[in-house]
Order: C-alpha cells, then sequence, then structure tokens
C-alpha cells in the first residue's frame, strides 16, 4: 500500500494510485508568523482588525471569518490615494518565531504527507478587504493603473513572505487561498483576470517552485472552469475546491495531465444541520464514481480540513476509507498516513 | 432620439463619468426626461442584464453599468415629474441574520434600482424583525428581497420569511429569496413567493410581481 503522500503523487501525476485519495489526509497545512502575527479570527469573535487594518467577524454558525464594510471600517478611502491607507505589517521575525513554526513542519512525517504552508487571504481577496467589494470591482474597471499598483504592492509583500518561509521553513506544499468565483460564475472575466492576476502569480508561485516548494494547491472553493487555463500557467497543480459547476469530468479529459481537480463534495450539499452519515456516504460514492481517482481528489469544497457542522468531515472521511476497502482492499488506511485533522 | 441613444450607450458600456454630461445634452436637445430614463437607462440596464446572465459580461461590468446609471438618475431626478423615478415600486432587501455577505444582495440590489424600484437597503446581518419594522415604516412597499449565502444562514431566511408569512400586512407584498445554497424548492418550502438565479432574473421576476 502506497502512503498517503505516494498516493496523493500518483493521482496528480495520474499514475497509478492504489486507492482514492482521502481529503486532506496528505496535507498537513501548517502556518508561518505572519499567521500568529495577525491571527485567523475565532468562531464568535466580531470585529477584530488584522494587521492590515481589515475589520473581521467570525458570527457563530458560520464557516470562517468575513470582512466588516460598513463605511467607517473599509481600509482604502479613496482609491488614487491608496498608498495613504494602505500599510503592508512588518514581516521581519525574530529567528525565534520562525523557529517555534519550524518545528511544526519537523514533526510531519514527511513519507505520509506533505508540508504545506497555508498562505490566506490572496491577492484578489486582499483588494477587495481593503476596498470592499463593490468598490474593489469597480476599481478594477474604473482605475486600472491604481489597481495594478495595489496588486504590485500586495505582490512585493506576498514574496517577501514566500522568501522568509522558503528560507526558514521549508515546505514542499504551498496552500493558498483565493477565491477568484461564486458558484457559478467566475468574479471577472478571463482576460480582466489575465490582465490583473496572472503575472502575478505566476511571479509568486514560480519563486515557491524555484525554493524547494514541489506542488501549488490552489484554493477557490467556486466556478472557475474558464480560469483553469490561466491557473496552468501560473503553476497551480491542484485546484481545490472546485465545484460540479466546473463541469469536472470535462476538465479531467482536457487538462488532467497539467492540473488535478480537488473537491466536488460541496458544503451545501453535506455539510447541513440535519447531515448524516448515510448521505455523507452517498455523496462520496457518487462524487467517486463519476470523477475516478487519477487527477480528481474527492474533498469537501471548503479550504482545509474541517466541516461547519463537526462530524461532517470525518464522516466524509470514512465514507471515502469504506470505499477504498470494498474497492481496493485497504484496510488500515490509518497505517499510510497521518493522524487525521480536524483544523476548521 | 439620438441624445437618448447616447445615454443608451454610455450606461451599457459602463461610463459613469460621461453620462451625466450626455444626459444634459439630451435635455438640452429637448428630449423627454421620462423618456431619457425609460429608453435611455432602463432598457441600458435591461441589455446589461441580459448580457449577464448570458456571460457576456461579468460583475465587474454591470457594476460600472448601475453606477453609469445611478449618476444619470441623480441628474435627471430634478426634470423628472415626482414619482417617475423609483416608479415601479418600492423594495426592501437584505441579507438575513448572521451572514455578512452583501455582493449578491447589493447587485439584487443595483439591478432593481436600474429596472426603475425604489430600494430600501438594510444591509447585511438583518434579524427578521427588521424587514417587519422596515415594512412598517414603507407600507406602499411592493416587495421584500431577502438573500443568503450561507447554508447555515438558510434557517435565518426560513425564520424571516415565516414572519413575513405571519405578518398582517403579507396581503401586500411578494417575497423574493435568493443565494448561493438557495433553490426554487426551498423557496417553496419556506413559502416564499419568487427565488431567482441571479440579479438579472431577479429585477424581471420583481417587475413581473409588482405590475
Amino acid at each position: 500500500m502506497l502512503t498517503a503522500k505516494q498516493n496523493m503523487i500518483e493521482c496528480i501525476k495520474g499514475g497509478n494510485p492504489d486507492r482514492f485519495v482521502n481529503q486532506y489526509e496528505a496535507i498537513r497545512l501548517l502556518f508561518h508568523p505572519f499567521m500568529f502575527a495577525s491571527p485567523l479570527l475565532q468562531e464568535g469573535q466580531e470585529n477584530v482588525k488584522n494587521a492590515w487594518g481589515v475589520t473581521q467577524s467570525f458570527p457563530k454558525g458560520t464557516p470562517g471569518a468575513f470582512p466588516v464594510h460598513t463605511p467607517d471600517k473599509i481600509v482604502v478611502k479613496d482609491i488614487e490615494h491608496w498608498k495613504d491607507y494602505v500599510h503592508a505589517p512588518s514581516l521581519d521575525f525574530s529567528q525565534e518565531q520562525w523557529d517555534q513554526c519550524k518545528a511544526m513542519y519537523d514533526a510531519v512525517d514527511t513519507d505520509k504527507a506533505f508540508k504545506a504552508v497555508f498562505v490566506a487571504p490572496g491577492i484578489f481577496e486582499q483588494t477587495h478587504y481593503l476596498c470592499e467589494i463593490v468598490n474593489a470591482l469597480t476599481y478594477y474597471v474604473e482605475y486600472e493603473d491604481e489597481m495594478h499598483d495595489l496588486i504590485k504592492y500586495l505582490t512585493e509583500w506576498e514574496l517577501k513572505l514566500a522568501e522568509g518561509i522558503c528560507s526558514n521553513l521549508h515546505p514542499d506544499m504551498l496552500f493558498h487561498h483565493d477565491d477568484w468565483g461564486s458558484h457559478d460564475s467566475t468574479f471577472m472575466s478571463p482576460n480582466m483576470f489575465n490582465e490583473f492576476l496572472l503575472e502575478p502569480y505566476k511571479e509568486i508561485y514560480k519563486y515557491y517552485k524555484d525554493h524547494g516548494v514541489e506542488y501549488i494547491v490552489h484554493h477557490s472553493d467556486s466556478y472557475a472552469a474558464t480560469l483553469v487555463p490561466s491557473m496552468i500557467e501560473m503553476g497551480i497543480d491542484v485546484f481545490q475546491g472546485c465545484m460540479e459547476t466546473n463541469h469536472v469530468d470535462e476538465l479531467i479529459k482536457k487538462y488532467g495531465d497539467k492540473i488535478s481537480f480537488m473537491g466536488c463534495i460541496e458544503n451545501a450539499d453535506v455539510d447541513k444541520e440535519d447531515w448524516t452519515d448515510e448521505a455523507c456516504e452517498k455523496e462520496v460514492r457518487r462524487v467517486c464514481e463519476t470523477y475516478g481517482m487519477k487527477h480528481f481528489i474527492p474533498c469537501i469544497a471548503q479550504g482545509g480540513p474541517g466541516s461547519v457542522y463537526p462530524g461532517v468531515y470525518q464522516s466524509l472521511t470514512n465514507a471515502i476509507d469504506k470505499l477504498n476497502k470494498e474497492k481496493f482492499g485497504i484496510e488500515d488506511p490509518d497505517s499510510a498516513r497521518m493522524p487525521i485533522e480536524i483544523m476548521f | 432620439m439620438a441624445g437618448i441613444q447616447e445615454v443608451y450607450d454610455l450606461v451599457v458600456k459602463g461610463k459613469a463619468k460621461k453620462v451625466g454630461a450626455a444626459v444634459t445634452e439630451a435635455l438640452e436637445a429637448g428630449c423627454d426626461p421620462t423618456e431619457i430614463l425609460n429608453k435611455g437607462m432602463i432598457a441600458a440596464m435591461d441589455e446589461v442584464g441580459a448580457k449577464f446572465k448570458n456571460g457576456e459580461i461579468f460583475v465587474p461590468e454591470m457594476l460600472v453599468a448601475a453606477k453609469a446609471m445611478k449618476n444619470g438618475v441623480e441628474l435627471l431626478k430634478p426634470h423628472l415629474a415626482s414619482g417617475v423615478a423609483g416608479a415601479a415600486g418600492k423594495v426592501i432587501i437584505g441579507t438575513v441574520a448572521g451572514d455578512l455577505h452583501d455582493i449578491g444582495k447589493n447587485l439584487v440590489a443595483m439591478m432593481l434600482e436600474s429596472s426603475g424600484f425604489e430600494v430600501i437597503d438594510l444591509g447585511v446581518d438583518v434579524p427578521k424583525e427588521k424587514f417587519v419594522e422596515a415594512y412598517e415604516a414603507n407600507p406602499d412597499t411592493k416587495l421584500i428581497c431577502c438573500s443568503a449565502l450561507l447554508t447555515t444562514t438558510m434557517n435565518a431566511m426560513k425564520e424571516t420569511v415565516e414572519l413575513l408569512n405571519a405578518s398582517s400586512f403579507r396581503g401586500n407584498i411578494k417575497v423574493m429569496v435568493g443565494g448561493a445554497p438557495i433553490s426554487q424548492a426551498f423557496a417553496d418550502e419556506i413559502g416564499a413567493d419568487a427565488y431567482t438565479e441571479d440579479a438579472a432574473s431577479c429585477a424581471q421576476k420583481a417587475k413581473e410581481l409588482a405590475a
């Protein structure tokens, strides 16, 4: 039996996986010092300002934190003078801070799992966190130069973060978050996306790949099928969060040798108040049968191991294990992977 | 009509800074203000809505078109007879309690405004009672629109619609619902009058319901 990591590599390469990859089993999401300087909100926290000055809330019973954009809380008050409002937080961390994080990376059994550094929010998200989403999307049309400049500034910050991460933590995978669409559509046209975001992401992802990162997993729990050629050009290896509206079967046929797809188990379908093990198993079976085991990883769409309703993620994991036992005789998947971690 | 066509083209292209001058020129050329509104702007936004629905344009282009129309309407308002702007009726809109998502709700609000409705936007994370209070303060409201983006806030939508359904004014309003996890089946289950998939369809449906 392959280890979870070997199996995921076989799946991505279209080689010989010996079972379905089980969600995030081969991805150990790990932090970097900036995440402690500007921590993710805990459920129930409201109106907390992060290091960029963006106010966020994480209402109880919701999947994650969300920016609060009442007029007084929008960071960029005037896009033509965004430099007066946007001040990149420091990335100068002590060796002790890096070492504390490094200990988490060193604890990973690298035979079984990738050391995946978690970076969020992405460039596009950061623009609308800072400006408010309607403003930001309008600025992409009306203030192209300012948005290019803002994105350049954010990209330079991300590259500096990447430099610190690669030289101190040595991850072999990047898990990068940036939602580029809604359930049925991308937020912007492919042309606009390429004009603003393609080159910055090529630069960021190239840096990681040039400095020890083997795989780039990009999270966007959305429709983004029309952006897949750009994702490939950026260097993304796995599009995590892909929804079925992307027609993933067609994407696998067309692009599977260049990019893999991870998702298709949508929170809206299984992660509900009245969830059951039976419903989770039914969905797992349907998704696995529909999309197969090469270039596809059945996974909850959300960006990290977990679910809104406690128990759903584990139930999905159990269902994939059960399927792997039935189809491939895998009796003891736990021996080939690190303990399942539920982070969210 | 040349002036009205210019306004139409600028709204479709989302030229917010130029539309004001075009409206002024059309007025100076003797165009009827109501025709500038209906044939120059509302008709233009109908085309924008159709293009959005067909995937020819995306959210940014729709937003700048709506902004262009808004700028044009501001300039036109003093020339319109009282009540012509917003003549389609009054709409109350909000994202339900516990949900902070606003993009879908904002798009719907803009398309409704662009279709001639007067929109009262309650914002995000709106407790169900606020919808009732807003109606009581605006008893000429024709539609109440509720948005939710999370599966976890579908229940808040259900409770909001239940409260509206139990209200004494229910017969005077139509209730519309929308958002990523919402479906026609869910809308039927909770007793809403209508569900639409996107902002452009919502504006079309709203016009039918308010007619």
